[in-house]
């Protein structure tokens, strides 16, 4: 068991310090760089020397190799810098996203796998059958929708065409709101985007759960209850879904890493001020240092809820704990 | 199970997310230049409202949508030169104002007088502005404002005043020294500068190292900006003491969205009263037509073009340049892709609303004439794939295009379409717009060479708004010729556009621009397609005074100002 924890520890080591300096890469990697947003949009009007003088002032003058112990030296210290954008420290950035992102992502996570798991669990239980059929091919169908194509159609249809809510941001610009009416204003601003994202996200929980419920609704100890007189209900949620409950867990906690990217599409369509947000705008103008910061958090995130996935997974299923 | 699938699982997680972050595609928003427009008694505007809403009691505020933010809208930070610089202009002022037919007219400097031979520019600043905090703007400030900028670069405003020698302050006169004549240097520079309180940005050493908040934003202009949420909003609030009188709009939130189609959405359920960028033109009627939205179109000085490295084979070759001149339907992308939303591209590159234009150079659509040029020069189909050859290779090239421009997308596709016919292979590459311009303007310098060898391209109105800016594209001397992305050069070309650049005497520079654009239409360093209108969509209940700055469009301060504080 100890050996074992160790080997996994390596691991989770090795992911972490592949993953961190392909961060470094990445950005570098694509064409383009923060020119343009280092110097302003009238970098074509700038004399040579003037643009040399950018691009040394940020240091990505100095070699590759220097640029990236800099980097690690940084990533170790906990210094994620600041934005190449603003000038900003990315920490205090990344603090005001996170919490939009975690409210509308955390919120379409629960309640994706409360449904997704319950659904899956009846379908699985009704296997075969037509109402296990129709919600199959439902659930795929869902699962085949493109986000924005299903943002948008939210936003038509019920900021637009019904104007009961807003279309856009996660608050009212302006609207000095406070108390209860801000609060108010932050719900309604967050129902749009946590619908898109929790439609979006049940079919993966529930397929998910019915597969895993199939799988235990053929061993034999099921068989066995059934026999000794075990009530439906008793073996559905006693025996099958308890068993079935583990690869379910595994999904969700990789969900949950990604919850912490937030959804680039969705923050998109709905205008929402997340991390997805900070990241698509970092992108697409080479914030080299933001990019790298957002990219570090989605790692950290994802290695977490591994470890947290492998921690819950003998806790869960007392046969995991012996090998 | 879980053991064995964790590396595997971890390692395709993180690739998902850096894939899902890859996607993304900006706003075109960095092909632009510096400023000012030239002359013009440029046709109006088009259907500018001419009604103003009922005087009511009520404070009026306007809710306008903006894609991408702008960070914190001072001289240092504000990002795009469309509508970035046009905001940044709603707090602070220039010496000149751009009217309505989009001709500097006096503004912070009640008058502006210059020598004959346009090297000496005297300023008489007026009295009574005052900054946002109360103090008095004074000639002192301006001055230091053109000292900051020579001294502190930034792309536009320091180019604006490249060439400017002396800056003296005699009373209320500020005397502008430049070492040579520059005849559109009321309109690059004195209708382009915000002027800087010195009291605010004197203890600003280095403003590239410095993180600005809000605090700085101290400027003479109609609107004051009290708040500022990153990638969320700005609130302007109107200034009493604006000294052409306190703005019509009381209050001015700007909402920044992440993409057109969220502005498009919150502006259909009332969410906002206008968007602050064009709408594409399949938007123009949907809009119109919905109460209470109407529509400000007019036309406009951005370009649409088709660039190709003359340096390469074989566009090098002039027959091949006139070919694919020659092959293009001009009016066919402005019908198709514009929905007649758009001026037909002149192939000498000036706007035929422009005083300067020279109507002897019109396209000519002849896929005939294209085919007989091809062959006259030996371009041939030799193995009759339907492509010609060249050097023994197949002329199939690669169009680049940014995603982010759907218009530009469609253009690509038809010219593909349109060259085809004369046997020349296009194949439309669409890639993001920071790879798109790396590739056609690598680091923003034309001494970087080019990684293309055709490109969908564009210009900002500025370069196009001030004609002799066209020395700019086509001189061969990068220091001249710094947005001469194509590589062209031609001695008569490069003589006369650097002898407009300093012509002082009106009539012999637009017999010098009448001559240079036969000479560019004859050599075709670019294609040049269109000028797309601006159209600009407003809710008429909220707010109707939007003026149209031909060639501009409505986003300026000139709109929220009383009739009588306009230019």
């Amino acid at each position: 068991m100890r050996r074992f924890g160790l080997r996994r520890l390596d691991q989770y080591l090795v992911v972490f310090i592949v993953a961190v300096s392909l961060n470094f890469m990445l950005p570098r990697l694509m064409p383009g760089n923060p020119l343009a947003l280092l110097a302003g949009v009238d970098v074509g009007l700038m004399t040579p020397d003037e643009r040399a003088e950018v691009i040394r002032q940020v240091g990505l003058d100095a070699p590759l190799v220097s640029q990236f112990f800099d980097y690690w030296r940084a990533v170790l210290t906990g210094d994620l810098g600041f934005s190449y954008r603003s000038g900003r420290p990315i920490g205090e950035m990344i603090g005001e996203r996170l919490p939009w992102t975690l409210l509308i992502t955390g919120a379409s996570l629960v309640i994706s796998a409360f449904f997704g798991i319950i659904i899956g669990a009846f379908s699985a239980w009704r296997r075969g059958k037509k109402s296990d059929l129709t919600l199959l091919t439902g659930m795929i169908g869902l699962q085949s929708l493109p986000s924005f194509w299903l943002g948008m159609l939210l936003i038509s249809v019920f900021a637009v065409q019904l104007g009961w809510l807003p279309s856009f941001g996660a608050v009212t610009p302006a609207s000095d709101l406070t108390g209860l009416a801000h609060v108010r204003d932050i719900a309604e601003h967050a129902v749009l985007p946590i619908a898109t994202l929790t439609v979006l996200s049940i079919p993966g929980v529930y397929l998910t759960m019915r597969y895993s419920m199939l799988e235990v609704l053929g061993d034999d100890f099921i068989r066995t209850a059934r026999a000794k007189g075990a009530s439906e209900s008793r073996i559905l949620f006693g025996h099958v879904a308890r068993n079935a409950i583990a690869p379910v867990v595994t999904f969700l906690a990789i969900r949950f890493a990604f919850a912490f990217g937030g959804s680039v599409i969705i923050e998109t369509v709905f205008s929402y001020p997340g991390l997805g947000r900070l990241v698509f705008e970092a992108v697409s103008r080479r914030d080299y240092p933001v990019m790298q910061a957002a990219f570090l958090v989605f790692t950290v995130a994802v290695l977490l809820a591994n470890l947290l996935a492998d921690l819950l997974y003998p806790i869960l299923d007392p046969r995991m704990r012996e090998q | 199970m879980l053991r064995r699938w964790n590396l595997p699982i971890l390692l395709v997680s993180l690739a998902l997310i850096a894939g899902a972050c890859g996607d993304s595609d900006p706003e075109a928003s960095t092909t632009t230049a510096a400023g000012g427009t030239t002359a013009p008694t440029v046709a109006g505007a088009t259907d500018a409202p001419t009604t103003t809403a009922p005087p009511s009691a009520d404070p009026v505020t306007v809710r306008a949508a903006i894609t991408g933010g702008e960070d914190t809208l001072n001289p240092y930070t504000y990002i795009s030169g469309f509508p970035g610089w046009n905001l940044l202009m709603m707090q602070y002022d220039s010496l000149m104002q751009l009217d309505s037919a989009g001709i500097p007219q006096p503004w912070l400097a009640e008058s502006v007088t210059s020598n004959a031979d346009l090297t000496e520019f005297t300023l008489t600043i007026v009295q009574g502005a005052t900054w946002h905090d109360g103090q008095p703007l004074t000639v002192n400030d301006v001055k230091f404002t053109f000292d900051y900028f020579i001294d502190n670069a930034t792309g536009r405003f320091s180019r604006d005043l490249r060439g400017v020698e002396s800056v003296t302050v005699s009373g209320n006169d500020v005397v502008v020294g430049l070492a040579a004549p520059n005849p559109a240097f009321d309109l690059v520079a004195l209708a382009d500068i915000p002027i800087l309180p010195q009291h605010v940005w004197e203890g600003i050493a280095t403003p590239g190292d410095q993180t600005f908040d809000i605090s700085t934003n101290v400027g003479s202009g109609p609107y004051m900006l009290t708040d500022y949420q990153e990638d969320q909003s700005y609130r302007l609030k109107a200034n009493p003491d604006y000294f052409r009188g306190a703005p019509a709009v009381d209050e001015l939130v700007v909402i920044v969205f992440a993409d057109d189609a969220g502005a498009l959405a919150a502006i259909r359920s009332g969410e906002v009263d206008v968007i602050f960028e064009r709408v594409s033109p399949e938007q123009i009627d949907l809009l119109d037509a919905q109460d209470p939205l109407d529509i400000s179109q007019g036309p406009e000085f951005t370009t649409q073009m088709i660039n190709f490295d003359v340096s390469k084979r074989p566009f090098d070759d002039l027959a091949v340049r006139k070919a694919i001149d020659l092959a293009v339907d001009r009016q066919d992308i402005v019908d198709t892709v514009f929905l007649g939303a758009a001026t037909i591209g002149s192939p000498g590159w000036v706007h035929p609303d422009k005083p300067v234009y020279n109507p002897a150079v019109a396209g000519v659509h002849d896929t005939a004439a294209a085919i007989a040029m091809l062959e006259g020069a030996g371009y041939l189909d030799s193995d009759g794939d339907g492509i010609r050859e060249f050097d023994g290779q197949p002329m199939s090239f690669e169009m680049l295009t940014n995603s982010s421009d759907s218009l530009r997308l469609r253009i690509s596709e038809l010219i593909s379409e349109m060259l085809a016919e004369v046997g020349i292979e296009v194949t439309v590459a669409s890639v993001e717009t920071a790879t798109w311009e790396q590739a056609v303007w690598p680091d923003f310098d034309i001494a970087n060479g080019r990684n293309y060898e055709m490109a969908a391209w564009g210009w900002s109105a500025p370069v196009q708004a001030n004609t002799i800016r066209i020395a700019e594209l086509v001189h061969s001397d990068g220091g001249i010729g710094f947005l001469n992305l194509t590589g062209f050069g031609h001695p008569d070309v490069d003589t006369i556009s650097a002898a407009l650049l300093t012509e002082a005497d009106s009539a012999t520079s637009t017999s010098l621009i009448m001559d240079l654009q036969v000479l560019i239409a004859e050599q075709v360093p670019f294609v040049l397609l269109a000028y797309p209108d601006g159209a600009y969509v407003y809710n008429s209940e909220v707010y109707a005074d939007w003026e149209f700055i031909a060639g501009q469009g409505i986003v300026s301060k000139v709109s929220l100002l009383p009739p009588g504080a306009r230019p």
